[in-house]
């Protein structure tokens, strides 16, 4: 964890071994390793939602011809699970499943009739879009709550503390509504639903970006206050660096790798905070398709969903570790 | 008997009615105005296939009422009035229609309108690969179609059936050209082609589907308010799941018509004068508690009344729906004629409850003041849709719960999602149940409370979740079916619903409520009398 930035939480933390000679390798291992974990979520993660969708109850002959309740014939049923490999028995629908999960086919969506790859193709970019420009935003907020509270001195700093546990605290449905009664039915600022244009993606930007701007916010302010009073601090204003400079050149360079740290659990928490934004705000995306595959009990759409989901948090995490040691030379120091 | 209807009759009658709609028609005011793009928002779930012969549930309805249309319609009235096909006759024995279609009506992809083409549709509806269900079911007596000539299909029948016509009104039964049939069915179900006014341009998942203006559209229902081409450019229709952001949609002016009102934002949308409110209650059933006839304790006559008598209904629906919806005593909606209402077999009385659960035996009391008899408790089962049930009736159904609370019933309410919902029924463990049934005709009594109606389909699904099993009623139901006679089945379905009434096997609360709201720049919208969809062929922007 990137969080532990104060100098004496680094030399009891060597696992491994210290005096061990270490090879130049070491980095190839580590991403090795990582892979080889990566490998493993993704099929225990594709091996749970397989089995953990099949206990809803109901036939998933019925989600192909028609959704729950449909008063299809036997031919309509009989048909539906010949297309679709469920006169199987499970462990054979289980080993068939994992065998197209490795040829990357993640088969195709009951509801829709298309290829589940397609379906997540189509709706990746509005979710992604979604993401990064929240991302982005909470990120600038989380900064500026982190800058004032700061340089402003204790009243500063109790004002933001209070702003960014409220923010962390509210949940995104409430925040959604809320918004477009104020900017879209009582304003008539902003349109309420998702409209070609960047108009339509400030709210439901919003609404992600204020709750996840609340956790940035307490963690950037924390290390950028500890780098303030750090030793190295100290030593850029004997060489005689002023205040700007200590604190845009040296301190504000920590507070961006506990951030860092925290981008893959920001992605998790905005891929979860999509299902509800784009549901209210009408947007295309994954998180939409996920409640409607979900509600729909389409299998090979929940599944291919969650397992991409996975995939995408396993690549995120592993660069986020991958960019903390570009840019903290101590996690480097302690691999050699 | 030769039964014969002509276009002339239901024309008169049309021009009569211009702009129906079952309750607040819309004034059409000054005239109309072509052109413009209405963009519509549904509430409803987005269908997988915009082919309504696929499946058949209500929001492939709602839109394939904007490009596909049936043989035959109704008015306001509940007459059954010229549609695709100009007239129709029936045999003497009833297993044979006659249906003479429209001249010179040509599908959207140039297909003309012919016999061949109810013979295809048909066919479709029926081949197991459709895996239609709605459609599939309402033909279910029928056995073929025969091409007697270019215009004139005869469909035969193993059984006469009285509600035939009903049935083809419905938007699941809906014509479709044969040659865009013979496309694979993802692509007919990506855009269906018909001989509507509008037809489907293109289908933008999870946002919205454009219909663009049929130009050489030739075949309004007979009473429509106009004939040629529709007045809008064309219609965006969009799916905005959430209710509170689609009322905000609609006010903010993004989109012109939604639907799935809920009873709050129609209170709210009647201070603004910039909204109008179309009620357009669904056909078929009223949405009704129905009691599970086949267990301990609703095997019980005088158990299932003292349970109606204990329900204070009114009190509940007044202060939940604030107006919106009027209670209903009867088994059928109120926009079906033949329906039969009885308002003193559903008064609210607790003193004459609390005397009949002492005559049935559930004299004793536990612990929490529940009934009890031999020690068992007086509870009842209650799976609750949540997909099926709006927030409103759900609390509805736990102010139920507290009143028939104090007459010692227990009532356990169950939330559940679709799936297992329907999965609680088929395995008969519920003794109260809230399904709503969507079709048109009072023939849906056959499917709610004969015999049959508790057998389950392959699915596991049945209707008849009362479990109603009376030779009486089936023999009233099936005599219903073959009559020619329009009197005598209106008796017959009339003492049907009597004997369902009196035999307290269910607690009629409403009509399955269908709102719209609507801008008040869109004029000449209505709801299309068969199941209540919405028709913008007569429908122009005002601004």
């Amino acid at each position: 964890m990137a969080g532990s930035l104060t100098p004496t939480a680094h030399p009891t933390a060597r696992p491994g071994g210290a005096g061990r000679p270490r090879t130049r390798l070491p980095a190839l291992r580590w991403l090795l390793l990582r892979l080889g974990g990566a490998v493993f979520v993704v099929w225990a993660v594709a091996t749970v939602t397989f089995f953990a969708i099949r206990l809803i109850p109901g036939d998933p002959a019925e989600a192909i011809v028609g959704g729950p309740g449909s008063q299809a014939s036997d031919e309509a049923l009989a048909e539906a699970r010949a297309d679709y490999g469920l006169d199987q028995p499970l462990p054979v629908q289980y080993l068939q499943y994992l065998g197209r999960l490795l040829r990357g086919d993640l088969g195709r969506s009951y509801a829709l009739r298309d290829d589940v790859t397609t379906v997540i193709g189509e709706n990746v970019g509005g979710t992604l879009t979604l993401a990064v420009a929240s991302l982005a935003l909470a990120s600038v907020i989380a900064l500026a709550l982190a800058v004032w509270s700061a340089r402003g001195g204790r009243a500063a700093g109790a004002v933001t503390s209070l702003l960014e546990i409220v923010a962390a605290a509210v949940p995104h449905f409430w925040l959604a509504i809320s918004l477009i009664l104020l900017f879209s039915s009582t304003l008539g600022w902003l349109p309420p639903v998702s409209v070609p244009g960047p108009l339509g993606l400030v709210l439901p930007v919003v609404t992600l970006a204020l709750p996840l701007s609340g956790f940035l916010g307490q963690v950037m302010r924390e290390s950028l206050l500890t780098a303030l009073s750090s030793p190295f601090v100290l030593a850029a204003r004997a060489r005689g660096e002023g205040d700007s400079g200590v604190f845009w050149r040296h301190a504000l360079r920590h507070a961006a790798i506990p951030a860092i740290g925290l981008a893959g659990w920001a992605f998790g928490a905005l891929i979860s905070g999509a299902v509800v934004v784009e549901t209210i705000f009408a947007r295309p995306g994954i998180g939409r398709s996920l409640l409607s595959a979900v509600q729909g009990r389409d299998v090979p759409l929940v599944t291919g969903i969650v397992i991409s989901v996975a995939i995408v948090y396993m690549i995120v995490t592993t660069l986020t570790d991958l960019a903390d040691r570009l840019v903290d030379p101590r996690l480097r120091e302690e691999a050699r | 008997m030769h039964r014969r209807l002509t276009s002339l009759l239901a024309t008169t009658a049309a021009a009569a009615l211009l702009v129906g709609c079952t309750a607040e028609a819309t004034p059409a005011s000054g005239d109309p105005v072509t052109g413009g793009t209405l963009v519509y928002a549904t509430g409803d779930a987005e269908p997988t296939c915009l082919d309504p012969h696929v499946g058949g549930n209500y929001p492939q309805a709602l839109i394939a009422t904007q490009y596909l249309e049936s043989l035959v319609s109704k008015d306001t009235d509940g007459e059954v009035i010229p549609w695709l096909a100009d007239s129709w006759q029936v045999s003497d024995d009833g297993l044979s229609w006659e249906f003479t279609l429209k001249e010179g009506v040509t599908f959207t992809d140039g297909t003309p309108l012919t016999s061949a083409a109810v013979a295809a549709n048909v066919a479709h509806v029926q081949d197991p690969a459709t895996a239609s269900s709605t459609g599939y079911l309402a033909l279910a007596k029928v056995t073929g179609v025969e091409e007697v000539d270019e215009l004139t299909a005869r469909i035969t029948l193993s059984s006469p059936d009285s509600g035939l016509l009903d049935s083809l009104s419905q938007t699941w039964l809906a014509i479709q050209s044969p040659t865009a049939l013979e496309r694979t069915q993802e692509e007919n179900c990506e855009a269906p082609v018909g001989t509507g006014p509008f037809m489907v341009e293109a289908w933008d998942r999870q946002e919205s589907v454009t219909l663009s203006r049929n130009d050489d559209y030739s075949s309004p229902p007979a009473d429509a308010a106009h004939t040629g081409a529709a007045y809008l450019d064309g219609i965006e229709w969009r799916f905005i799941p959430d209710s509170a952001s689609r009322y905000a949609a609609l006010q903010s002016g993004t989109v012109d018509v939604i639907d799935n009102v809920q009873p709050d934002t129609i209170v709210a949308a009647e201070d603004d004068d910039a909204i109008d409110h179309i009620d357009a209650p669904r056909p078929g059933a009223s949405n009704r508690l129905e009691l599970n006839s086949s267990v301990t304790p609703f095997d019980d006559i005088l158990v299932r009344e003292a349970f109606i008598r204990s329900a204070n209904v009114d009190d509940a629906v007044s202060s939940l729906f604030f107006g919106t919806a009027e209670r209903s005593y009867s088994a059928l909606s109120s926009v079906e004629t033949l329906g039969v209402s009885d308002e003193s077999l559903f008064e609210y009385d607790p003193d004459a409850a609390n005397d009949l659960l002492d005559e049935a035996g559930w004299t004793g009391r536990d612990a929490d003041g529940y009934r009890t008899k031999d020690g068992e408790t007086l509870a009842l089962t209650f799976p609750v849709s949540t997909n099926q049930s709006i927030p409103a009736e759900q609390s509805l159904f736990e102010q139920l719960q507290s009143t028939a609370a104090e007459t010692g019933f227990r009532v356990d309410l169950e939330p559940l999602d679709l799936a297992s919902w329907y999965a609680a029924l088929g395995e008969n463990d519920y003794d109260l149940v809230s399904a709503p049934y969507t079709k048109v005709g009072a023939d849906v009594l056959r499917i709610l409370f004969d015999t049959s109606g508790t057998v389950p389909a392959p699915s596991g699904y049945f209707a008849n979740h009362a479990q109603v099993k009376d030779p009486e009623v089936d023999a009233l139901l099936a005599q219903a079916s073959a009559t020619s006679d329009a009197g005598e089945r209106a008796e017959l379905y009339a003492e049907v619903q009597q004997r369902v009434l009196e035999g307290f096997y269910i607690l009629p609360l409403y009509d399955q409520q269908n709102h719209y709201l609507h801008s008040t720049d869109v004029q000449g919208m209505r709801a299309l009398p068969t199941v209540s969809t919405p028709a913008l062929y007569d429908a122009w922007l005002g601004r």
